[in-house]
């Protein structure tokens, strides 16, 4: 009789032991519990935009995915992967969903955007299966009372909270005493309700500086000289881009263009600038540029493993915040097939509720899921590029590099 | 008998019309026995696109206006739904009224608009294009439905009854799928052999001489787009049933406009069969893609499969595949009996 089916309240011998062999080598090996011989492996069915406009962040979410598998392997886990690609279409989430159930998967990892991973959750939740998700933001995902959704991701606001955190935290001094911001955004999903929360918690959190102008450009901006432009006619001290890749490498490309030097450019949020595609196409232009989002943990010891092997294998590319969450999406899985000792989706769903992971890649505390699938330690650091690499610089203990603040001039630049 | 046929050349007389129709149904319902859910699953967005294609076809097979927005009223329609539901707890029976009945005004409206002031053909398909976007803004920066951020259903609850929420597993949704398109089917059927249909198909094939002849061409166009609207609302209402989450640009989009008109181009525009073959040949050929793409681990070789797979057909259909099967079955069939 598994636990799960254990009705007295009393622990099972078999789980018992499982747990205090996860914890013994949990407790002793940078990598994650082992448990060698699992038999059977374990179909994980992954959906992700690995076509169309998400693709990039799509494939580099694959990446980390397939890493994990691969070191888990070797590890004697046993995980079989198969990937469906939604198109970067949300309503292809529920037929990618439908199709991996019916290949056999027993768990489902993905989808990367909300409206995908909704519809995924339909299919999941009908066939009783698990859904781990491995990046959406959308706080409905985990509101709408899906029983079968695990979200180890930031909620949009959480995001945003600790972005909005860091950048009050971040020390005055030395020409660095901000006084007024611009925010700049791009006005599609992720933009507007990011921006939303930028409003709804810069007051409140007390952050000190007077935000002077909310300027939106369309997501197909091929050339924003005049939003920039206006932006710089505010004589902001701050500049709050919330951006993808190509529309943040267009606004440094301009301001460089304008010689307009702020004190800082800090993305409260924003993907973008972390992005190797950022840091290539700008060079030394790209340097100063600080961003607030959740990241490796340069303290744990599992994530220098992992980014020492993902460089080996992948050695053009970067380990950021999709490889990470993809990364970790896998070790949900895996963590949870080791103490179900079973590929049934009943067991594995019992034992993510149990979820308990110390040592993993991602910044924050234990991932633990809450009563809606939830896991709420997920942390943010705030990074900056220097030598066209992300640094940490914030919070101190997880401290890559000092803060350069006011940002080098554009003129100035080596 | 005979004028009806002489109108359509591609049209089968109603007996054989009906035989098919009655066998095709017959062939649906039994085949849950045989498949999975997931088979369901695609099957049931087949019979969505053949809906919506049927809908479509009203508007541009029958009566001749081309629309390259029909997401306007696929998102209105889908919105209207899913809002009433959730906001409201207005069962989906009921809200699916409101949303025939807005999206076939706004069809109406936009008609009227349009051809009162003699804009016609192409210049009006780009009237359709232009109030699809203007309503997808809209919608982006409406508070109530979520803006950009999406609109979400509720996760279904263990005591659902799918025939008071219209929403449950694979085999339900690939019921009432069909029944949507059947009744969609029988809509199109009277029409076309109406009086209405007639005027219509006169309108299509000259406006002026039509009008010469005394139909009401300006009152007939905007029946036709504001029946086509009511019906591609109630699909939009549907998939909203179906997939959870709704955003602007997933159904106000241009894209979905470009789905929502695939089938019936493929499958032959005019014809009752074609919006149905069409999407029997579009969304599996699109899962063959996929598969494809996945077997081979190479992102984005399905879209260039899917393409190049649709060309094909097009080279070699132009006219749409159902006519051309007409037309094949008719060769077979003795000289006396190809009526």
């Amino acid at each position: 009789m598994t636990s799960s089916n254990n009705t007295r309240g009393r622990p099972g011998r078999r789980p018992m032991l499982q747990a205090a062999v996860s914890a013994s080598a949990l407790s002793t090996l940078p990598f994650p519990s082992i448990m060698r011989a699992q038999g059977a492996p374990l179909k994980v069915g992954c959906i992700l935009p690995l076509s169309g406009v998400l693709a990039f962040v799509g494939t580099a979410t694959r990446r980390g995915t397939e890493l994990a598998v691969k070191m888990y392997k070797e590890q004697g886990v046993n995980l079989e992967v198969s990937f469906v690609d939604t198109e970067s279409k949300a309503e292809n989430g529920r037929i990618a969903a439908e199709k991996l159930i019916r290949e056999g998967n027993s768990i489902l990892v993905g989808a990367w955007d909300s409206g995908t991973t909704i519809s995924a959750a339909q299919a999941a939740e009908a066939a009783k299966v698990p859904l781990v998700v491995n990046i959406a933001s959308a706080p409905q995902i985990t509101e709408q009372g899906f029983t079968q959704v695990f979200r180890n991701f930031v909620t949009a606001p959480q995001l945003v909270a600790n972005a909005v955190q860091r950048i009050k935290d971040l020390p005055r001094g030395g020409g660095f005493n901000p006084e007024t911001a611009v925010l700049m955004h791009v006005n599609d999903t992720f933009g507007q309700s990011s921006r939303a929360a930028v409003a709804a918690l810069w007051d409140r959190l007390g952050v000190g500086i007077k935000i002077l102008d909310t300027i939106s450009y369309d997501l197909r901006a091929r050339d924003l000289s005049v939003e920039v432009a206006k932006a710089r006619s505010t004589n902001a001290d701050l500049v709050l881009p919330i951006t993808r890749v190509n529309d943040a490498i267009l606004i440094v490309r301009e301001m460089v263009k304008q010689d307009w030097n702020p004190m800082a450019i800090i993305a409260p949020g924003s993907p973008g600038a972390y992005e190797k595609a950022f840091t290539d196409a700008l060079g030394k232009y790209a340097d100063d540029y600080i961003v607030c989002v959740p990241w490796w943990d340069p303290r744990q010891p599992i994530a220098k493993s992992v980014i020492d092997r993902f460089t080996k294998e992948y050695p053009k590319e970067r380990f950021e915040l999709n490889s990470g969450f993809g990364w970790e999406g896998i070790q949900v899985v895996a963590d949870a097939f080791q103490r179900a000792g079973s590929s049934k989706p009943a067991d594995l769903h019992a034992a993510l509720r149990s979820t308990n992971i110390e040592s993993h890649v991602m910044f924050g505390g234990p991932i633990r899921f809450d009563d809606k699938g939830q896991n709420n330690n997920i942390g943010g650091v705030m990074l900056q590029n220097q030598g066209t690499e992300p640094r940490v610089i914030l919070p101190g203990d997880a401290q890559q590099a000092k803060p350069r603040l006011p940002h080098t001039p554009w003129s100035k630049r080596a | 008998m005979t004028d009806r046929c002489v109108l359509d050349e591609t049209a089968p007389t109603d007996w054989r019309t009906l035989t098919a129709a009655v066998a095709f149904v017959a062939l649906m319902v039994a085949l849950p026995a045989v498949v999975n859910p997931f088979h369901m699953t695609v099957l049931s967005l087949i019979f969505l696109f053949a809906y919506c294609g049927q809908a479509w076809n009203i508007m541009m097979g029958f009566a001749g206006q081309l629309s390259l927005g029909h997401a306007l009223y696929f998102g209105v329609g889908s919105y209207i739904v899913a809002v009433l539901a959730q906001r409201y707890g207005i069962s989906p029976w009921i809200g699916a009224v409101p949303a025939f009945v807005v999206c076939a005004l706004l069809g109406a409206a936009l008609a009227a608009v349009g051809f009162r002031f003699a804009v016609r053909g192409v210049y009006f398909a780009l009237l359709t294009i232009a109030f699809a976007e203007l309503v997808r803004i809209l919608f982006e920066h409406w508070e109530l439905i979520g803006k950009t951020g999406g609109f979400f259903l509720k996760a279904l609850g263990a005591d659902n009854n799918p025939l008071l929420s219209l929403r449950g597993g694979p085999l339900f949704t690939y019921y009432a799928s069909l029944a949507l398109l059947v009744i969609s089917w029988v809509v199109a059927w009277r029409l076309l052999h109406s009086r209405t249909g007639y005027f219509w198909r006169a309108v299509r094939e000259d406006e002026d001489a039509a009008r010469a002849l005394g139909v009401p061409a300006f009152r007939m166009k905007v029946l036709a787009v504001s029946i086509s609207a009511g019906m591609t609302g109630v699909g939009g209402a549907w998939f909203g049933l179906i997939n959870g989450s709704l955003f602007p640009e997933t159904v106000l989009g241009m894209r979905m406009s470009i789905d929502l008109i695939l089938a019936p181009i493929i499958g032959g525009l005019g014809s009752l069969f074609g919006p149905i073959l069409g999407a029997f040949i579009t969304v599996p050929l699109n899962e063959l893609a996929k598969d494809l793409a996945q077997k081979y681990s190479l992102s984005g070789l399905n879209l260039l499969i899917y393409g190049l797979l649709l060309t094909l057909v097009v080279i070699a259909a132009p006219e749409g595949v159902w006519p051309k099967l007409v037309k094949a079955a008719k060769r077979l069939l003795p000289k006396g009996r190809r009526s």
